[in-house]
């Protein structure tokens, strides 16, 4: 059967339940995408309804239209640009007064809509009595009662949108009528632009409202007609009649008249209980944003968050690590050619697989996160921290992602989509590296324990840690007050009362940003860290491959004991290897970047732990394990230690400055792939590589020569 | 605005902000003539949140500046419920 499509758009305040709704009334037919060029997910999903297929698209939660949040714009420019069938504005029913705002907006935009009176069950509860006919009457639309969590009202939504559709029911829209002077303008001005076709096209009413309210993607468009001169004019005029009259300007009477519209509705229609009782919010606050038991709380939700994203995620990224090493174990006997296999091995499975690792800290993190943002305590986080936040130029909820990042960068870059504004996401998400990943700490390890006491080495770790937090939030600082500038977010936000999340979002959510993890930034990864392969095993020098194999016949044919010709044969096995990565790209670009890093202390086999260290940080031991030629590549190896201890050119000095140059150096691949994915654009992350390096640099520099001095 | 202590309640005279900040204040309905309450300062000293409408707000006290206000009166606590009926205004009959 050819069904007849119905494209619906809903739209509505953040935290209205609009989601739930999409959630409920397309059940598994969705997909999630981004709003083209920018980072906000866009939700799509369909549903047959008799003889229609009704494909809604749920816009971001706005509370207005005006085009300042990216959100908002994204709203405006889909209801303009791509012109839905119908709109569904979803209403907060218990908090209809300023969830109405954006219905008056929809009101003067003269597009198709109904409206959902969501969540009715709470405002019976509260005892809250609406007249829904009257205030049909009054918004000039109709309006169904509806609870996404209840599953009420749904086929009477869906009901009402086909016939809306249909025009078998119809209702008089109503105008929304600002104070004369104001009205006067609007009319001047929509008669201007009536005379230019196109402009005609778009609603000059609309347009008209928009110019008065200094509207900047309005002004745009309509500069660029000769009508625009006499326009001006008219604008200039009203603002000089709003000084006059009423010490304002018309954008500001043009927002008291909506509210006023609304007040006057919320009056006529809506009638609340006698006596407001306490919520429970208003008791979970008490405890939660208390001024002694705030800040413990808040801390206390942190760490929690922290734990079960890597305590609990740790043992199933051990799983999932040998899983992987089985299946290597699995495919080895069957790849006969030699650099075939190391290909499969050591490239693809070993590539894929450090992708997939972390699969389980992102599913359990976004669980957690999503889960806070849904109960309403993300906002309250927000609100308790932000001062110290602010200091540094950042928001209040850079917070979580920040402290995310001392687990793993690339769930912690991912979380900050919870920020609003583009500039306090960038320089969050450019900080987040500088927190010490779990990656790192092998590196801290190793040295630290080779280099110093037991009792001092914990100190030295922590400096270390301590030192990463410090240049994160001066970075953010020095972003803030240079290039990002411009338009941090103000911090005027509701906290929306506390509610039970279902189970089914906080999953669905966690999926949907495993999903994007393992498709966009799985490519992106699984291809460097393949690269990074290749230029640590290519080019492969036979030479060196049949001095081996003369060398392991001579030690066959020597006289000793078995046991002491196996342990001479694992030796060169190791000792061929640390050849062939010497000979290899990774090992010239080791070799020919040895003057520049010779001054923080480092040679050339620093070098090509640096390089390699690229593809994952913990990599940087495994590699030196090998270039320094040991039989054992035990990542926290005691016997790396001690050779190292022993080395004449590795001091305590240049353990410091090693410590400090992995601390701040390019993040790893996988970070910077997600990096990359999140921002949009290579420029940033590219100038980000240079800022580090140089930061790393200088800062390896300072540390080593200091430590020279004074050790 | 930002001069209140927790537990007064006012209503709001005049919005004065750069643009976006006014336009975000003005979007969550806190224009001219809306009475609300100071339930609370953050731990830290700041931001700060307040009730009207039935609706809770946080907002820094720097943004808070820019709203000017008439105290119309206090009650102490920071506990929405003594404000009057939700979602009408504080200031009882005056309005």
């Amino acid at each position: 059967m050819q069904r007849k499509e119905i494209s619906v758009a809903l739209a509505g305040n953040p935290n209205c339940g609009k989601s739930s709704l999409f959630n409920v009334l397309t059940g598994a037919h969705q997909k999630v995408g981004n709003f083209s060029g920018v980072t906000i997910e866009k939700h799509e999903g369909h549903l047959d309804y008799g003889a229609y297929r009704i494909r809604f698209v749920d816009l971001p939660g706005t509370y207005s239209l005006t085009p300042y949040s990216p959100e908002e714009i994204v709203t405006r420019n889909y209801l303009i640009d791509e012109r839905p069938d119908l709109v569904v504005n979803v209403l907060e029913g218990p908090n209809l007064e300023r969830n109405l705002l954006l219905t008056t907006q929809l009101m003067e935009m003269n597009v198709d809509f109904l409206a959902a009176l969501n969540m009715i069950d709470e405002v019976e509860e509260k005892g809250i009595s609406i007249d829904v006919k009257q205030l049909q009457r009054l918004l000039g639309c109709h309006i169904v009662p509806t609870s996404a969590k209840k599953k009420i009202g749904i086929d009477s939504l869906l009901d009402h949108i086909v016939r809306v559709y249909e025009k078998n029911i119809e209702i008089r829209k109503n105008k929304l009528s600002f104070r004369p002077e104001i009205e006067e303008a609007v009319d001047a001005i929509a008669g201007l632009l009536k005379r230019e076709k196109e402009l005609e096209a778009a609603d000059p009413r609309w347009l008209a409202i928009k110019l008065l309210e200094s509207d900047r993607e309005v002004y745009h468009r309509v500069q660029q007609y000769p009508v625009w001169v006499k326009v001006e004019l008219a604008l200039q005029e009203a603002l000089r009649e709003a000084a006059k009259l009423y010490d304002s300007d018309p954008e500001m009477l043009i927002t008291e008249d909506r509210h006023a519209f609304i007040r006057g509705a919320m009056k006529e229609c809506v009638r609340f209980p006698e006596e407001r009782k306490s919520t429970v919010t208003d008791y979970i606050d008490m405890v939660v944003l208390n001024r002694v038991l705030g800040l413990p709380v808040f801390l206390f939700v942190v760490w929690a968050i922290f734990q079960i994203t890597f305590t609990l995620g740790s043992p199933l990224m051990d799983m999932l690590e040998s899983l992987f090493g089985a299946l290597s174990g699995a495919v080895e006997p069957l790849l006969v050619n030699p650099a075939v296999r190391s290909v499969v091995i050591d490239g693809i499975i070993a590539g894929v697989g450090g992708v997939l690792v972390f699969l389980p800290n992102i599913l359990l993190l976004f669980i957690g996160l999503s889960f806070l943002e849904a109960s309403g305590y993300m906002a309250r986080a927000a609100f308790v921290i932000d001062k110290v936040m602010h200091r540094f130029g950042l928001h209040g909820k850079s917070f979580i992602p920040m402290i995310t990042g001392f687990g793993c960068s690339i769930p912690a870059i991912m979380a900050t989509r919870t920020l609003k504004s583009p500039t306090d996401r960038l320089t969050t998400i450019l900080i987040i590296p500088f927190m010490s990943c779990g990656a790192k700490l092998p590196v801290y390890v190793l040295l630290s324990g080779a280099f110093f006491p037991p009792d001092v080495a914990a100190n030295v770790m922590f400096a270390v840690y301590l030192l990463g937090v410090v240049v994160a939030l001066l970075s953010a600082k020095l972003l803030k007050s240079t290039v990002l500038k411009c338009d941090s977010e103000p911090f005027v936000m509701e906290l929306p009362p506390y509610r039970w999340p279902t189970l089914h979002s906080v999953l669905f959510q966690a999926r949907i940003k495993a999903m994007m993890y393992v498709k966009k930034a799985g490519t992106l990864i699984l291809g460097a860290v393949v690269i990074i392969w290749a230029v640590s095993n290519y080019p492969h020098s036979d030479d060196i491959d049949r001095w081996a194999e003369a060398e392991s016949v001579r030690i066959e044919k020597s006289a000793g004991s078995e046991a002491d010709k196996k342990t001479a044969i694992e030796a060169l096995e190791y000792r061929t290897q640390s050849l062939q990565l010497q000979h290899s790209f990774a090992g010239r670009v080791g070799k020919v970047i040895e003057p520049v890093i010779k001054p923080i202390g480092f040679d050339w086999r620093i070098g090509i732990a640096l390089v390699t260290g690229l593809a994952a940080k913990e990599v940087v031991v495994s590699t030196m394990a090998t270039i320094y030629a040991l039989a054992d590549t035990d990542e926290s190896s005691g016997e790396l230690a001690a050779i190292l201890k022993n080395d004449p050119s590795f001091s305590r000095a240049t353990a410091l400055s090693l410590m400090v140059f992995v601390l701040l150096y390019i993040p790893c691949v996988a970070a910077i792939g997600v990096m990359k994915k999140e921002i949009g654009q290579w420029k940033p992350v590219l100038l980000y590589s240079v800022y580090v390096l140089v930061l790393a640099w200088v800062l390896s520099f300072i540390t080593y020569r200091s430590a020279l001095f004074i050790l | 605005m930002s001069e209140l202590q927790v537990g007064d309640k006012a209503e709001v005279t005049a919005v004065k902000a750069e643009q976006a900040v006014r336009r975000r204040i003005l979007d969550m309905g806190l224009i001219k003539g809306t009475c609300f309450k100071v339930l609370r300062v953050a731990p830290l000293g700041d931001p700060m949140e307040i009730f009207f409408k039935g609706m809770y707000l946080s907002l820094r006290k720097a943004e808070a500046e820019g709203i000017s206000v008439h105290k119309t009166g206090r009650t102490g606590d920071g506990v929405p419920m003594s404000c009057d009926k939700e979602g009408v205004s504080c200031c009882g009959g005056a309005k």
